[in-house]
C-alpha cells in the first residue's frame, strides 16, 4: 500500500472515528450516571467536528493534488457466511467528499449556534446527543460504499430526526407530530431494506461499485446495468422520497418544524432533507437503465416543486414557509437528477443547503430584521409586481388557495386512505381477540387491572 | 438407532471430563434448585430478595463458565454442546435481569422460588441432551405460569386448555415421531407454544394475569425454538415446515400491527413478544443454513433486547402501577435512565443499526430472499410495525407533561446495575456479532447436517 493510499485511508478513517467517539463518550457519561457540563458538551462538539472536517479537506486536498478520482476504504467483511456476506466500506471521491465536508461545516455551525441558542435549556444535553447520533449517521451515509453502511446512516439519521422533532416533549404536538414521520420513515426504510436485498441478489454484495462499476463518480460502467436495475430503481426513489419529503409523503415536512430551531435548520433546510437526493446521485447509473424510471423522477421532483412552491405560499409561520422552499428545490435538484444533470444537481445541493441553514438560523430574528430594514430604509418594504396566480380565474385561485391550504390534502389522504382503515382493522382483531380469551377464561365482564407485577 | 440414542451421540465431547475442570454445569443446574428451596423458608422478601439476588449472580457467573466449557457432558442427561454454550449465559441474565427490575414491594418468597424453579427449567432444557427429558421439562416449565396465575386468583382456563393441548400434541407428537402425523402433531405443539396465531389466545391473557416477572421468564427464553431445533430439525416433512413457515410470518405482522394499537402496556409487549417470537420460528422453519444461523442469533438477540425492554416497564409500573398507552404520561424528567433503556432496548429488538439485533435481523431478512422478495417485505414490514410501536409506547410513556410526586422516583442502585448492563449488552453485542454470526453459523451447519 502506497504511502498516499495508506494516509487516505487513515484521514478517512479519521472523519468517522471522530463521532463514534464522541458517543462514546457520551454513552460512557450515561453509565457512569455523570453530567457533562455545558462548556465541556459544547467543546467536546466542536471539537469533533474540527477533527472530521479536518480530516476530510485534507483527503480532498490530497486527492486533488496526487489526482487520485476515488479512494475505497474496506473494513473487511463483516459478518460472512457461505451465503451472505456484511461489508462496511467507505469512499472518498468527489460526491462523498463534497456532501461530508457541507455535512461537517453546516454542524459546525449549527453546533456553535445552539450552545448559545439552547443555553440552560432543560434538554441541553439530549438535544447534543442526538444532533451526535445526526452527525455519526450523516458521515456515515454520506461516505458509504456498500447499501449496509449507507442503511446505518440512515437510520440514525432518521431516528434523531424523530427524536429532535419530540424534543419539546412536555408539549403534546412535538412527539405526535415526531410519530407521524417516523411512520413515514419506517415505511420508506423497508424500501431501502429491500434494496439492499435486490442488490444482494443481482451482485452478490451490497457495494454500490458493483452497479455502477470501478469508475469515479459520476462516470459509470454502462454494462453492468442489469435486468432488474428498473426495480431497484423504483425502491432507492421509494426509499428517497420519504427521507426528502417528496410527493406523496410530503405532509411530514411542516410537522418537522416542531422541533428547536438549529435542529429543524440542520435537518429539513439543509442536510437530512436532502439525503433522498444524495441517495439517488450516488445510485444515479441505477437510473440511467429506464427512460421511464427517469421520466418518473423529473415528474416526482418537479411535482414536488409544484407542490410545495404553492403550499409555502400560504404558510403564516416562517419556519413551515422556509420548509416549504426548501422543497422546492429539492424537487427541482430531484428534477435534474432524473435528467441525468448530476453535477448541476450536486452543485445545486451544495448551495442550498448553505443558503437554507442562513434562511433557519435567522427565522427566530426575522422581526428584528425587519425592523433593522424599515429603520434602514425608512419606511415598510413593498413588494412589487403581480403574482402569476393574480391573473388566473377567482374560482381557480380560490381551488389552488384551498389545495394549498390543505397541503395537497396528502395528510388527510393517507390518514383516510392508510391510517384509519389500518387502526380500524386491527383494533377490530383486537376485539375479537379479548372475545375469545374472555371466552376461553369462561368470563363475562372484561378483566381488572392487573394488581402485582 | 433410537431416537434418544441418536440424540445423545450429536452433543459434543463424550462422558468424560478432566477431572480438573470445575463442575460448572452441573453447579448452574444446581444452584438455582438449591436457591428455590433455601428461598422457600425465607419469611420475609428482603431476605428473599437478597438470597435470590446471589443464587441468580453465581447462576450466571457458572452458567457464563459452563458455557467455555464446551464440550463437558454431566449426569447423562445434559451437556454443553453448541447450542447450548451461548444460551445458558443469556438464559441465566435473562433470570437475573427480571429479578433485578421487580419492585422491593412486589418481591415476595414465593416469587423468588417460581423465579428460581423457572431459571432451573430453562437453563435444564437447553443443554438437555434426550427427548422425553426435554418434554418432561417443557411441561414443568408449563406449570410454573399456572402455578402464579392460581396464586393471584385469576382465570387460568384458557391458559390451562391452550398448555394442556399443547402437553398433549407434545407428548403424543414425540411417541409418534418418524411418521408424518407425529411430526404434524410436534409442530402444532411448538406453534402453540409460541404463540402462533390463531393459538396465541393465551399470551395476552398471561401478561395480563400472571406476575409480569413470571410470564417473562416463560416467554422470552423462547423454549418452542428450542424444542424446534432439537425435536424437529431436520426430520420434519419439507412440506409441513413451509406450511408453518407461512403462519409463522402472517403471526410476525398480526403480532406488530397489534402492538401498534394497544392501548395497555402489558398487551403492547405481549403482541410484541408474539411478532418477534415468530420472526424467529419463521427463521427455523425456513430450514436452510442462512435461515437457522439467523433463527440462532436472533435467539439471542431478542431475548435479550426483550428482556431490558421489559426490564423499562415493569420499573416504571412499580412506580406508577399498571400503565395505559392511550395517554402520554412523562415520564421522561423523572427516570430518563429508563427511557434510554427503553428506546436502546426496543430498537435493538427490532435490528437497529449498531445494536446486538442488526446483524441478526439483517441475516434473517437476506436469508428469506431465496423464499422471494414478498417474504422479504413481509419480514421487513413486520418489523417495520414493530418499530412504530416501540416509537409509539416510548413517546406515550416518556413523554408529555411531567406527573408531580411526592417521592423520588429515581432509580435505585439495582435498577441502575440492570440498566448498565442492558445498554452494554446491547451496543457491545452489535460489535461482537461476527464472532456470534461465525459461530451459530457452524452450529446451524451441524443442525442440518443431524440427519444426513
Amino acid at each position: 500500500m502506497s504511502d498516499t493510499t495508506q494516509l487516505l485511508t487513515t484521514l478517512g478513517l479519521s472523519i468517522v472515528a471522530a463521532p463514534v467517539l464522541l458517543l462514546a463518550v457520551f454513552f460512557s457519561v450515561f453509565l457512569l450516571h455523570r453530567r457533562l457540563g455545558e462548556e465541556v458538551t459544547g467543546k467536546l462538539i466542536q471539537s469533533t467536528i474540527s477533527i472530521s472536517l479536518l480530516a476530510a479537506v485534507s483527503a480532498a486536498v490530497i486527492m486533488l493534488w496526487q489526482r487520485v478520482p476515488q479512494h475505497p476504504i474496506e473494513l473487511g467483511d463483516w459478518v460472512i457466511t457461505p451465503h451472505y456476506h456484511l461489508k462496511f466500506e467507505f469512499v472518498l471521491d468527489l460526491l462523498s467528499l463534497s456532501y461530508v465536508m457541507l455535512t461537517l461545516v453546516l454542524c459546525a455551525v449549527i453546533g456553535a449556534f445552539s450552545t448559545r441558542y439552547l443555553h440552560r435549556e432543560p434538554g441541553y444535553q439530549r438535544f447534543f446527543v442526538l444532533f451526535a447520533i445526526f452527525l455519526l449517521g450523516m458521515v456515515t451515509a454520506s461516505l458509504s460504499e456498500t447499501v449496509e453502511t449507507l442503511f446505518a446512516g440512515w437510520e440514525m439519521v432518521g431516528l434523531s430526526s424523530v427524536l429532535l422533532i419530540a424534543f419539546f416533549h412536555e408539549l403534546p404536538a412535538p412527539p405526535r407530530n415526531g410519530l407521524r414521520v417516523w411512520i413515514v420513515y419506517r415505511f420508506c426504510d423497508v424500501a431501502l431494506l429491500l434494496a439492499a436485498i435486490l442488490m444482494h441478489e443481482i451482485n452478490g454484495a451490497g457495494d454500490f461499485d458493483h452497479l455502477v462499476g470501478e469508475k469515479a463518480w459520476p462516470a459509470h460502467d454502462p454494462l453492468l446495468i442489469g435486468p432488474h436495475f428498473t426495480m431497484l430503481g423504483v425502491l432507492f426513489v421509494i426509499a428517497a422520497a420519504g427521507k426528502s419529503a417528496l410527493v406523496p409523503f410530503s405532509g411530514w415536512l411542516p410537522r418537522a418544524m416542531e422541533g428547536p430551531t438549529p435542529s429543524s435548520a440542520v435537518f429539513y433546510g439543509a442536510l437530512s432533507v436532502h439525503l433522498g437526493a444524495f441517495l439517488l446521485l450516488r445510485v444515479s447509473p441505477v437510473l440511467d437503465s429506464s427512460i421511464w424510471l427517469q421520466a418518473a423522477v423529473v415528474v416526482l421532483g418537479l411535482s414536488t416543486s409544484a407542490f410545495a412552491y404553492l403550499a409555502g405560499r400560504v404558510q403564516s409561520d416562517i419556519k413551515s414557509a422556509l420548509a416549504f422552499a426548501s422543497l422546492t428545490q429539492v424537487g427541482i435538484i430531484i428534477a435534474e437528477i432524473g435528467l441525468g444533470f448530476r453535477y448541476l444537481a450536486l452543485l445545486h445541493l451544495l448551495g442550498h443547503a448553505c443558503l437554507r441553514t442562513l434562511q433557519f438560523l435567522r427565522a427566530p430574528s426575522l422581526l428584528h430584521d425587519h425592523h433593522q430594514l424599515e429603520n434602514a430604509i425608512g419606511s415598510r418594504p413593498h413588494e412589487e409586481g403581480v403574482l402569476w396566480e393574480q391573473k388566473l380565474p377567482l374560482s381557480t385561485q380560490r381551488r389552488l388557495y384551498r389545495f394549498a391550504l390543505e397541503r395537497g390534502y396528502l395528510d388527510s389522504l393517507l390518514e383516510k386512505c392508510v391510517a384509519r382503515p389500518f387502526v380500524a382493522f386491527f383494533r377490530g382483531l383486537d376485539a375479537l381477540e379479548t372475545k375469545w380469551a374472555r371466552l376461553l377464561d369462561g368470563e363475562t365482564k372484561a378483566k381488572e387491572a392487573p394488581r402485582d407485577l | 438407532m433410537g431416537k434418544a440414542a441418536r440424540w445423545r451421540d450429536e452433543g459434543e465431547g463424550g462422558a468424560t471430563r478432566p477431572v480438573s475442570e470445575l463442575p460448572w454445569l452441573e453447579l448452574t443446574l444446581l444452584l438455582p434448585l438449591l436457591g428455590a428451596v433455601t428461598v422457600a423458608f425465607f419469611k420475609t422478601p428482603a431476605e428473599a430478595l437478597r438470597a435470590s439476588l446471589g443464587f441468580f449472580i453465581t447462576t450466571l457467573l457458572t452458567a457464563t463458565a459452563a458455557g467455555f466449557q464446551h464440550g463437558s457432558a454431566v449426569l447423562r442427561h445434559f451437556a454443553v454442546d453448541d447450542l447450548a454454550a451461548p444460551m445458558l449465559p443469556v438464559l441465566a441474565l435473562l433470570h437475573l435481569l427480571t429479578l433485578l427490575g421487580t419492585a422491593k414491594s412486589r418481591v415476595s418468597p414465593m416469587f423468588c422460588v417460581r423465579l428460581l424453579i423457572a431459571a432451573f427449567v430453562s437453563l435444564a432444557a437447553v443443554t438437555c441432551q434426550t427427548p422425553w427429558m426435554l418434554i418432561a421439562l417443557l411441561v414443568l416449565g408449563v406449570l410454573v405460569p399456572l402455578w402464579d396465575l392460581m396464586s393471584r386468583g385469576q382465570p387460568v382456563r384458557g391458559y390451562l386448555i391452550h398448555m394442556g393441548l399443547f402437553v398433549v400434541l407434545l407428548v403424543l407428537g414425540w411417541r409418534f415421531a418418524g411418521s408424518d402425523t407425529g411430526y404434524a402433531l410436534l409442530l402444532l405443539a411448538l406453534l402453540l407454544r409460541g404463540g402462533i396465531v390463531p393459538l396465541h389466545g393465551w399470551l395476552p391473557t398471561l401478561f395480563q394475569g400472571a406476575a409480569y416477572g413470571t410470564a417473562m421468564v416463560f416467554v422470552l427464553p423462547l423454549m418452542e425454538v428450542l424444542a424446534a431445533l432439537r425435536l424437529l430439525l431436520p426430520s420434519t416433512p419439507e412440506w409441513m415446515l413451509n406450511a408453518a413457515s407461512i403462519v409463522c410470518l402472517i403471526t410476525a405482522v398480526y403480532g406488530g400491527g397489534m402492538a401498534i394499537v394497544q392501548n395497555e402496556v402489558r398487551k403492547f409487549f405481549a403482541h410484541l413478544c408474539l411478532s418477534q417470537t415468530a420472526l424467529v420460528m419463521f427463521a427455523v422453519m425456513l430450514h436452510t443454513s442462512n435461515g437457522l444461523t439467523a433463527a440462532l442469533c436472533l435467539w439471542i438477540s431478542s431475548t435479550l433486547s426483550l428482556a431490558g425492554l421489559a426490564f423499562s416497564v415493569r420499573a416504571l409500573e412499580a412506580r406508577f402501577g399498571a400503565l395505559s398507552l392511550r395517554e402520554h404520561h412523562g415520564f421522561y424528567e423523572q427516570v430518563p435512565g429508563l427511557a434510554v433503556c427503553f428506546m436502546i432496548t426496543g430498537l435493538a429488538s427490532v435490528g437497529f443499526p449498531g445494536t446486538i439485533g442488526f446483524v441478526p435481523m439483517e441475516l434473517l431478512i437476506s436469508g428469506s430472499a431465496d423464499q422471494g422478495l414478498g417474504v422479504s417485505f413481509t419480514l421487513a414490514t413486520a418489523a417495520m410495525f414493530n418499530g412504530i410501536a416501540i416509537l409509539r409506547a416510548y413517546f406515550a410513556l416518556f413523554t408529555g407533561k411531567r406527573p408531580t410526586t411526592s417521592v423520588s422516583l429515581r432509580k435505585t442502585p439495582l435498577e441502575r446495575a440492570g440498566i448498565i448492563v442492558i445498554a452494554l449488552i446491547v451496543f457491545l453485542g452489535g460489535w461482537f456479532s461476527p464472532g456470534v454470526v461465525a459461530s451459530r453459523h457452524h452450529t446451524a451447519d451441524k443442525l442440518l447436517e443431524r440427519g444426513k
